[in-house]
C-alpha cells in the first residue's frame, strides 16, 4: 500500500516581472510527494528549481495553481497560519546553513521547539538525542564559528528535524561543503529517510548528491522533463543521472 | 567617475540610512550653539556685570562639558558609521581601488555627512535660540524683553569646535581604512567571533565592579568635614568606573549564568533574546555604561538646580526678614525710628535686641570673620516672640554658647558640634547652631554668640553695648519712601554711632543663582535627550545588523509576532539595565549633593527618576517600532 500523501502540486504557474514584460518561470508543474519519499530536483540554471522550492516552502506565492501540504492549500492560508505551518510541518536546510551565530549549537537546534512551547526538559532531551544521531553530541556547547562547515550543516539539519516535520526542504544542502562533508551529510539524510521515515525534497545541481535520493526529477525550462528512479545500486543510479544530464545538454551549474 | 562624484552619489543614496547620525550630531551642535549664544547675547546684562560674569562662567563650564560630550558622541557615531560602511567599501577593493583612494572616498562622504549635520545644527540652532533664551529667562524668573539679535561669534566658535572634533575622527577613520586589510573590510560586518568571553575575566570584572561601585557609594554618603569635596570627587570617579565594570562584568556574567540554565532558557522566546543580549552586551556595554552615567548626570544636574533654587529662596527669605535694621549705641532710638517709618509705611513686625561688641583681641581666633558680637539668651527669646520666628534653642549654661549661622550656598565643612570658643581666656562650648534669621541681614555679616544672661552681664565691662532695632514693613517694595526720613538719624561720630541697613527685595546680588537653576534644568533635559539619542542610535544600528538573522528566523518559519515579542523583550532589557543602575546610583549622588548643599533632595530625586523612566519608555516604544519596521521583511522577496 502506498504511503500517506504529504504534498500535492497541481498546475503550478509562476510569472515574474511587471505587466507586459512577464517571464513564465514555472510552466505548469504537477507533483505528488508521499511520506518517506526522498526526492531530488535537478535542473540547469534558470530552470525554476529555486522558484519551485520557494513556493513549496511557502516563501513565495504562485501565480496560479495549488500546493496542498498535509491537506491544506498553502497558497490560500493566512500569514499566521503559514508561520505555524512552517514551524511545525516543514523543516528547512539551506545551502549556507543559516545557523544563528549568537547562540550555541544546542540552542540553535532547540530554538524551534522552545518557540513552539515544548517544555524545557523535553527540549533538552530531544536535542541531545538528535545531536547524537548526527554525531554532534560533543559540539553542542560550541558556537557556529567554532564548527566546520559539515558540522554546521548537520546541525542545521538537526534543527530542521527536531520538530518532526512532515517534510524537509533542502536547498543545495551540500553546496558549500567539501566532498567528505557532503557524503557525511547525505548519509545522514539517507539515514533519517530510511530509519525515521522522514520525507525529503532536495534541490541540487550535483548528480552525486542527487544519487542519494530515491527519485530524481529533472526540471528544465519550467517543466518537469523526466523522472528517474533509483534501483538497487546508488552508483548505477549516479551513472544514469549523468547520462541523462549529458543527453539533455545545457548548463547544469 | 571621479572620487568626488562617486562620494556625492554614495552620500545621496545613503542619506536616509544616516539620517539618525546626522540628526543626532546636529542636535549636539544646536545645544552648544545655544549655550554659546547666551554668553554673547545681552539678555542677562540686566542682572548687572557681576551676575553676568557668574552666569558666563557657569555657561562656559557647561560648554566645556558639552564639548566633551560632543567629542565622545562624535567618536561613537563616526565609529558606527565606519563599521557600517566598511563592508560596502570593501567591494571597491575588488574593483581595484587602492586603500588610499577608498580612504579618500570615505573622508569625502563623512565630510558631507558632517557638513550636513553642521548646516542643520547651526540653522535650527539659530532658529530656536530666541526661544531658548526666552525659556531660560522665564524659568529664571527674569523679565527682559529679548530682541532678535544675530551674532556671528557663537556660530563660529561652535562650528570650529565641532569641525575640529569631527575632523579628528574623519582622519582617524581614514587612517583605519588605509591600514586595514581587504579581508577586514569585506568581513567587517560578520565579525561575530568571540561571542563568549572568558569566564574568569568576567568574574574579575564583576568583583572589581561591585567593590568599586560600593566604594563610590560609600564615599558619596561620607560626611567627612573638610574632605567632603575630595570624597565627592572620589565618589564620582569610582561610580563611573564601577558602572563600566558592572556592565562589562557582572551583568554579562548574570546573563551567561541564565543562559547556562537550559530549563530557564528553553521557554518561549528566551532562547532568542537572552542569547542576543549576551551577544550584544559585549559590544554594547560601553554604550550602556555611558548612557547610565549620562542619565545619572542628568538626575544630579536637576537635583543641583533644585538645591540651588531652594537655597536661593532661603537666602532671599533670610535677607528679607527685616526691611530696615538700625545698629546704634543710642539706647531708645527705636521709638524715633518707628515713628519715622510709620510716616510712609506700615510696620508688619519689629524687634530689638542689645548686643555686646567685644574687642577682637579677646577672642582666640579660629574664624575668618572679624565682626563678632555676644547676645543675651533671654533677649533673643523675646525677639523671637516679637517677630514670630520659631525658637527652640536650649538655654546655654555658664560655659556654653549657641552659634548663629547665616545661610551659605554650599557648606563643604560639616557642622562641628563640639566647637569651643575662647572669650577672654574662658572656654565656651558650642551646644547648638541655628540658621533662623533672628537678626536678618546682620546675621550674614556678623558672627553672633548667644550666651546665658549671667555670662552676658559678666562680659559687659569688656566691650561696648550696641542696640539693634529691626523693622519689617508690610509693603517691602515701598521701602525707598522711608529712606530719607531714616537717613536723618544715621550718624557716624564717636558719641553717636548709628548705622542703617535697608533691604531691597529686588536686589540682584544673588540673581545668578536663578540662572544657574534654569541652566541646570536644561542640562537635565540635554543629558536625558543625549542618553536617549545614544541608546536609540545603538538600537537602530543593531537592527541593521540583525536583518540577516531575522531573515533566517523567518525562513525557518518563526512568525513575526513571535519575533516581535523577542525584540520587545531584548530591547526592554537594553533600556532597563542602564535605567536601574542609574536609579540606584542617583540615590547616592543626590544624597551627597544634599549633604553639601544642606538640603533634602529625595523628592527631586524621585521625580527626576520618574521623568527619565517615562522618557525611557517612550524611547523604548519608539525603538521597538523602528526595529520591527527595519526587520519586517516581507515573506516575498
Amino acid at each position: 500500500m502506498k504511503e500517506k500523501k504529504v504534498v500535492e502540486i497541481r498546475h503550478l504557474l509562476k510569472d515574474y516581472g511587471t505587466k507586459g514584460f512577464q517571464t513564465r518561470v514555472l510552466k505548469g508543474i504537477d507533483l505528488e510527494i508521499f511520506q518517506n519519499d526522498f526526492i531530488a530536483i535537478m535542473g540547469p540554471s534558470g530552470s525554476g528549481k529555486t522558484t519551485l522550492l520557494n513556493i513549496l516552502s511557502s516563501i513565495d506565492k504562485p501565480t496560479q495553481g495549488s500546493v496542498m501540504l498535509d491537506g491544506q492549500d498553502i497558497t490560500k492560508i493566512s500569514n499566521r497560519e503559514l508561520s505555524r505551518l512552517r514551524r511545525e510541518k516543514i523543516g528547512f536546510v539551506f545551502q549556507d546553513y543559516n545557523l544563528l551565530d549568537t547562540m550555541t549549537l544546542q540552542d540553535n537546534i532547540a530554538l524551534p521547539l522552545s518557540l513552539s512551547g515544548v517544555p524545557a526538559k523535553e527540549c533538552i532531551q530531544r536535542t541531545t538525542a538528535i545531536a547524537k544521531s548526527f554525531g554532534l553530541e560533543e559540539h553542542l556547547t560550541k558556537y557556529p564559528y567554532q564548527l566546520s562547515g559539515g558540522q554546521k550543516q548537520r546541525g542545521a539539519t538537526s534543527r530542521a528535524l527536531i520538530t518532526n516535520p512532515e517534510i524537509i526542504f533542502a536547498d543545495e544542502p551540500t553546496g558549500a561543503l567539501d566532498s567528505k562533508s557532503s557524503r557525511d551529510l547525505l548519509e545522514c539524510l539517507k539515514m533519517v529517510n530510511d530509519q525515521k521515515k522522514a520525507t525529503i525534497l532536495m534541490v541540487t545541481h550535483d548528480a552525486f548528491c542527487a544519487s542519494y535520493a530515491k527519485d530524481v526529477y529533472i526540471l528544465s525550462d519550467g517543466m518537469i522533463q523526466c523522472k528517474l528512479s533509483k534501483g538497487a545500486d546508488r552508483r548505477e543510479f549516479y551513472d544514469r543521472i549523468i547520462d541523462m544530464q549529458a543527453s539533455m545538454g545545457g548548463d547544469f551549474a | 567617475m571621479s572620487t568626488l562624484k562617486l562620494a556625492m552619489q554614495n552620500f545621496r543614496s545613503s542619506v536616509k540610512n544616516y539620517l539618525a547620525l546626522i540628526i543626532s550630531m546636529s542636535f549636539t551642535i544646536l545645544i552648544l550653539l545655544n549655550f554659546q549664544n547666551v554668553i554673547y547675547s545681552d539678555s542677562f546684562a540686566v542682572l548687572g556685570t557681576r551676575n553676568k560674569d557668574y552666569v558666563d562662567t557657569i555657561i562656559q563650564m557647561i560648554c566645556v562639558v558639552l564639548g566633551c560630550f560632543m567629542f565622545f558622541f562624535i567618536w561613537y557615531s563616526t565609529n558606527v558609521f565606519l563599521t557600517k560602511r566598511k563592508k560596502e567599501i570593501g567591494i571597491y577593493v575588488f574593483m581595484g581601488l587602492s586603500n588610499q583612494k577608498i580612504g579618500k572616498l570615505y573622508m569625502l562622504e563623512s565630510l558631507m555627512t558632517g557638513l550636513a549635520a553642521l548646516v542643520i545644527g547651526i540653522g535650527s540652532g539659530m532658529l530656536v535660540s530666541q526661544l531658548f533664551q526666552m525659556i531660560l529667562l522665564a524659568i529664571s524668573d527674569i523679565a527682559v524683553e529679548i530682541k532678535f539679535r544675530f551674532d556671528i561669534k557663537p556660530v563660529i566658535i561652535t562650528a570650529v569646535v565641532y569641525l575640529a572634533i569631527y575632523l579628528i575622527f574623519v582622519v582617524k577613520g581614514y587612517v583605519s581604512i588605509v591600514r586595514s586589510s581587504v579581508l577586514d573590510m569585506v568581513s567587517a560586518s560578520r565579525q561575530n567571533e568571540y561571542v563568549k568571553q572568558k569566564n574568569w575575566i568576567l568574574i574579575v570584572k564583576a568583583i572589581a565592579g561591585t567593590v568599586v561601585l560600593a566604594a563610590g557609594y560609600y564615599m558619596a554618603l561620607k560626611k567627612s568635614g573638610q574632605e567632603m569635596l575630595l570624597a565627592a570627587v572620589a565618589a564620582v570617579v569610582l561610580v563611573i568606573a564601577g558602572v563600566y565594570l558592572l556592565f562589562g562584568g557582572l551583568i554579562p556574567l548574570f546573563f551567561q549564568g541564565l543562559k547556562r540554565k537550559k530549563t530557564f532558557l528553553y521557554k518561549g522566546q528566551r532562547t532568542l533574546w537572552v542569547n542576543n543580549l549576551i551577544f550584544r552586551i559585549r559590544k554594547n556595554y560601553r554604550t550602556y555604561a555611558m548612557t547610565s552615567v549620562l542619565m545619572l548626570c542628568s538626575v544630579t544636574a536637576l537635583a543641583a538646580g533644585f538645591a540651588i533654587k531652594i537655597r536661593y529662596d532661603n537666602i532671599v527669605h533670610f535677607r528679607n526678614t527685616y526691611t530696615f535694621q538700625l545698629l546704634t549705641n543710642q539706647k531708645g532710638l527705636g521709638t524715633t525710628a518707628e515713628e519715622l517709618i510709620k510716616k510712609d509705611n506700615e510696620i508688619a513686625y519689629q524687634s530689638e535686641i542689645t548686643m555686646l561688641q567685644l574687642d577682637e583681641g579677646l577672642f582666640e581666633d579660629q574664624e575668618f570673620r572679624t565682626l563678632r558680637a555676644i547676645l543675651p539668651y533671654s533677649q533673643l527669646k523675646q525677639l523671637a516672640k516679637d517677630t514670630g520666628l520659631e525658637f527652640s534653642l536650649p538655654e546655654p549654661g555658664v560655659d556654653e554658647e549657641i552659634d548663629m549661622e547665616n545661610m551659605p550656598l554650599l557648606s563643604l565643612a560639616s557642622a562641628d558640634q563640639n566647637a569651643v570658643v575662647k572669650i577672654n581666656g574662658k572656654e565656651f562650648r558650642q551646644i547648638a547652631q541655628t540658621e533662623v534669621p533672628y537678626l536678618g541681614y546682620l546675621q550674614e555679616s556678623v558672627s553672633y554668640y548667644v550666651v546665658n544672661d549671667r555670662v552676658y552681664n559678666e562680659l559687659l565691662p569688656l566691650g561696648q553695648q550696641l542696640y539693634t532695632y529691626n523693622y519689617r514693613i508690610s509693603d517691602i517694595y515701598n521701602f525707598r519712601e522711608s529712606l530719607d526720613e531714616l537717613d536723618t538719624i544715621t550718624s557716624n561720630t564717636a558719641e553717636n554711632y548709628t548705622a542703617r541697613v535697608a533691604i531691597d527685595p529686588k536686589d540682584s546680588e544673588v540673581e545668578w543663582m536663578k540662572v544657574t537653576y534654569s541652566v541646570c534644568i536644561f542640562m537635565f533635559m540635554v543629558f536625558i535627550l543625549a542618553s536617549g539619542c545614544i541608546l536609540f542610535m545603538k538600537v537602530y544600528n543593531d537592527a541593521f545588523e540583525e536583518q540577516e538573522r531575522y531573515r533566517v528566523l523567518q525562513k525557518i518559519g518563526i512568525g513575526r509576532e513571535m519575533l516581535g515579542g523577542a525584540i520587545a523583550r531584548e530591547l526592554s532589557m537594553t533600556y532597563a539595565m542602564p535605567f536601574v543602575v542609574m536609579a540606584v546610583s542617583s540615590y547616592f549622588s543626590v544624597h551627597a549633593l544634599g549633604n553639601v548643599m544642606n538640603t533634602d533632595l529625595l523628592a527631586v530625586n524621585v521625580v527626576s527618576v520618574v521623568v527619565i523612566l517615562l522618557f525611557s519608555v517612550l524611547c523604548y516604544v519608539l525603538s521597538v517600532l523602528v526595529y520591527r519596521k527595519l526587520l519586517n521583511l516581507d515573506i516575498k522577496k
